[in-house]
């Protein structure tokens, strides 16, 4: 309990950097033009963060587990105290920086230490939206602008009552913004510690229970806050004044349209309307609400540079920010590798399990049944690697894959042995799983499994509610939920294997393997 | 912030009604002025010292909601990025009013003696001023619910403060070439240039009020 709470920390610290930081996002432009006190921003900030994250945060606690999955406790605190010392120096430094980007560099830092092959198409996927998001940023706040600009002259409301609305428009706007940095950063904060959660539920009458994730959550959420009121007034002022001045209706304009893109990227309900209106999905990608208000302040430049205001952007300012981004996961890379160097040689603690990778014949039939021809492999069958870089070595050599055939093989050869017991029915969240696919679990009971696809496949034999749907929009929410299920069930699983069989691999914090169909 | 700007439209409606009344003050003000200088060249004092004294009354009445308007703005933080303008222009206004009331002031107490040839040349000097101020107090108006027209309303300020200069420069020649003591002509320049700075004031604050609209534009 006190080694947990003591690993905490670094989470706690990294929730500071992100509130110090991530703040300034949604409050920036409000405070910059002097709409909103500071001080007044930051309770309503703190209190919307603390809802969002308690409320809204359970969803995103899987983070960024494809990309890199840090398995041991010591592992995880050193990862996070990389990030956080980099969004710190950062904000130090007066620059909004983007707290996933540093949790990014991080992982990939610990996979680079750990000999553990980095997901490319994640990381690619990941680095695309640090592009597309002050793109989108860009053009969402310009269609706004216009609008809005329109609708004032056509409406002329007085300056008073005009300056009345912005203002609540400015509250309400970064209210809802908060509470969704707190929904969707909580993860990236806490996440790495969700499995192993050192609080016990605390009952609240009617109102049900606080469970150890919420708990969790509001340790995280209260030092985010922390980090708004001790550290977010200079980012603010960066954001809000230093870029480009900016009147209250463009910071309002600013505030939508980055709460907008955000809301835009990870509201699973947004995407399943716009499936049932029969309309092409947007596709859920975390994005960055830095790079997103930095777009955003850009689109009003551009709409405005008409009336010459593209003139008054701080181009100097704006390359800092800029050069920001790309420094942030290459910095947060190497203080992750330099810091778990130290954790593991001079604090002797383990930063990594080295996993297991072993081409069973089940495996190999697996693959072949996947359309890879594995006769080049046969020579490796029942061979055991251990990290994935060496087995993707050794693939390499014989074979010429895909990135979605590696990512078969990798998954396939993946020795994860789990046992599923009554204990591990009890930790499950019944509001994750739905009735259908908890039964088709607690049958289970007592079976073992040398892979987790091994589970996944008997899990969907058994139940309809486990079985994934062809790829389609239509079907694109039940497979997403599926995800969710599956991923919770894995964290539980993993946690399980620790306490029942001493496996040191047992503590499995980020994330699962591989998300189903992948 | 207190909880009193939280409150729906309360603060923002009484300071509307506060502005717009201190606005109408600043009109009214210029009728005042030209019932005063009109009663004063028709040798009606009486009339003249009652719109004196009007005047005086509308002066305090501005002043106090001035400082209540400045008040508000501040504890109230409202209008930050236009709140220095507003208070520029309040100013400006205010100095028109007084502009309105020393001219008078001055008429009254001192007395120039007005010749009769130029009495309706004075009485056209005190209409073209009145015009600026009533174009500044519209321009002023425009400034808080539709700013690309102030640049309309600054036009015409302009025109009656070059009006008022033409006036006052012909008056002054014409009194200058007269046969009047010199004493007495001083006193009449006093009186006449007295009158026509309140249209060069004018044009000044329209000039502001240019700046605040650009500023103000979306």
């Amino acid at each position: 309990m006190g080694t947990t709470l003591f690993f905490l920390t670094s989470g706690l610290f990294l929730g500071w950097s992100l509130g110090a930081n991530d703040a300034a996002n949604i409050f920036g432009t409000a405070v910059g033009s002097r709409m909103i006190r500071f001080v007044a921003a930051a309770w309503i900030c703190s209190i919307c963060l603390v809802l969002g994250a308690v409320l809204g945060g359970a969803g995103a606690a899987h983070g960024l587990g494809e990309l890199g999955a840090i398995n041991t406790l010591p592992g995880s605190f050193t990862v996070a105290l990389a990030a956080a010392l980099t969004v710190y120096w950062m904000t130090r430094l007066g620059l909004p920086v983007s707290t996933t980007q540093a949790i990014v560099g991080g992982i990939v830092g610990w996979n680079v230490f750990s000999g553990s092959s980095t997901d490319m198409s994640a990381l690619t996927r990941i680095v695309t939206t640090w592009v597309a998001c002050p793109i989108l940023g860009a053009v969402c706040s310009a269609l706004l602008y216009r609008v809005t600009v329109f609708s004032l002259r056509s409406v002329q409301p007085h300056l008073l009552r005009r300056d009345f609305y912005t203002r609540w428009g400015l509250i309400l706007a970064g209210a809802f913004g908060s509470y969704s940095l707190g929904a969707n950063n909580i993860g990236n904060v806490m996440g790495v510690f969700v499995s192993s959660s050192p609080f016990r539920e605390i009952p609240l009458g009617s109102w049900g229970v606080l469970s150890s994730t919420h708990q969790l959550f509001l340790l995280g959420a209260l030092a985010i806050a922390l980090g708004v009121f001790t550290y977010s007034r200079r980012v603010m002022l960066t954001v809000g004044q230093n870029l480009m001045p900016l009147s209250p209706v463009a910071a309002w304009v600013v505030v939508v349209s980055h709460s907008l893109v955000l809301f835009l990227f990870s509201s699973t309900r947004l995407e399943q309307l716009l499936v049932d209106w029969g309309l092409p999905p947007v596709p859920l990608i975390p994005v960055s609400s830095s790079q997103a208000v930095i777009g955003a302040v850009l689109g009003v430049a551009f709409v405005q540079a008409r009336g010459k205001a593209l003139r008054q952007v701080r181009w100097n300012t704006l390359f800092s920010i800029a050069s920001g981004w790309v420094s942030t996961p290459v910095v947060a890379a190497l203080i992750s590798v330099l810091l778990l160097f130290v954790m593991q040689n001079v604090f002797l603690e383990k930063v990594y399990h080295q996993e297991a990778y072993c081409l069973s014949h089940a495996a190999l039939e697996r693959l072949q049944q996947g359309g890879i021809d594995v006769t080049a492999l046969e020579d490796l069958e029942d061979l055991t690697f251990s990290g994935s870089d060496r087995f993707s070595n050794a693939i390499a050599q014989r074979l010429r894959l895909t990135p979605e055939q590696s990512a078969l093989v990798l998954d396939s050869a993946h020795l994860q042995p789990t046992l599923v017991t009554t204990s591990l029915l009890a930790r499950l969240d019944r509001r994750i799983l739905t009735r259908n696919q908890f039964q088709a679990v607690e049958q289970l009971v007592g079976r073992r499994f040398r892979y987790a696809w091994q589970l996944r496949d008997t899990l969907a034999v058994s139940s309809d509610s486990w079985r994934q749907r062809p790829a389609t929009p239509v079907h694109r929410w039940h497979n997403e939920q599926l995800d969710l299920a599956w991923q919770h069930l894995w964290q539980v699983l993993q946690s399980d294997r620790s306490g029942s069989d001493g496996n040191p691999a047992a503590v499995h914090q980020n994330g699962s393997p591989l998300a189903w169909g992948t | 912030m207190s909880l009193k700007s939280f409150s729906p439209f309360g603060t923002t409606r009484e300071l509307e009604g506060q502005i717009d009344e201190f606005l109408n003050k600043i009109s009214e003000g210029g009728l005042s002025f030209r019932g005063g200088l009109a009663a004063y060249l028709e040798g009606r004092l009486a009339v003249a010292e009652e719109k004196l004294e009007q005047l005086s009354g509308l002066e305090k009445r501005c002043d106090a909601l001035r400082r209540s308007i400045e008040t508000t703005l501040y504890t109230e933080m409202l209008i930050p990025e236009s709140r220095s303008d507003v208070l520029q222009l309040l100013s400006d206004m205010d100095d028109l009013l007084d502009g309105f009331k020393h001219s008078l002031l001055g008429i009254v107490v001192e007395r120039p003696n007005v010749p009769e040839g130029e009495r309706g040349a004075v009485a056209e000097l005190g209409e073209q001023v009145i015009e600026a101020a009533e174009y500044t107090v519209r321009a002023a108006r425009a400034f808080f619910r539709d700013a690309p027209s102030i640049r309309d309303h600054v036009h015409k300020i302009g025109f009656f403060e070059e009006e008022s200069d033409r006036v006052a420069l012909r008056l002054t020649r014409q009194i200058f070439a007269s046969e009047l003591p010199l004493a007495h002509k001083l006193h009449l320049r006093d009186a006449i240039r007295g009158i026509a700075e309140i249209a060069d004031n004018a044009e000044g604050c329209g000039d502001r009020l240019t700046i605040f609209a650009i500023k103000r534009s979306l």
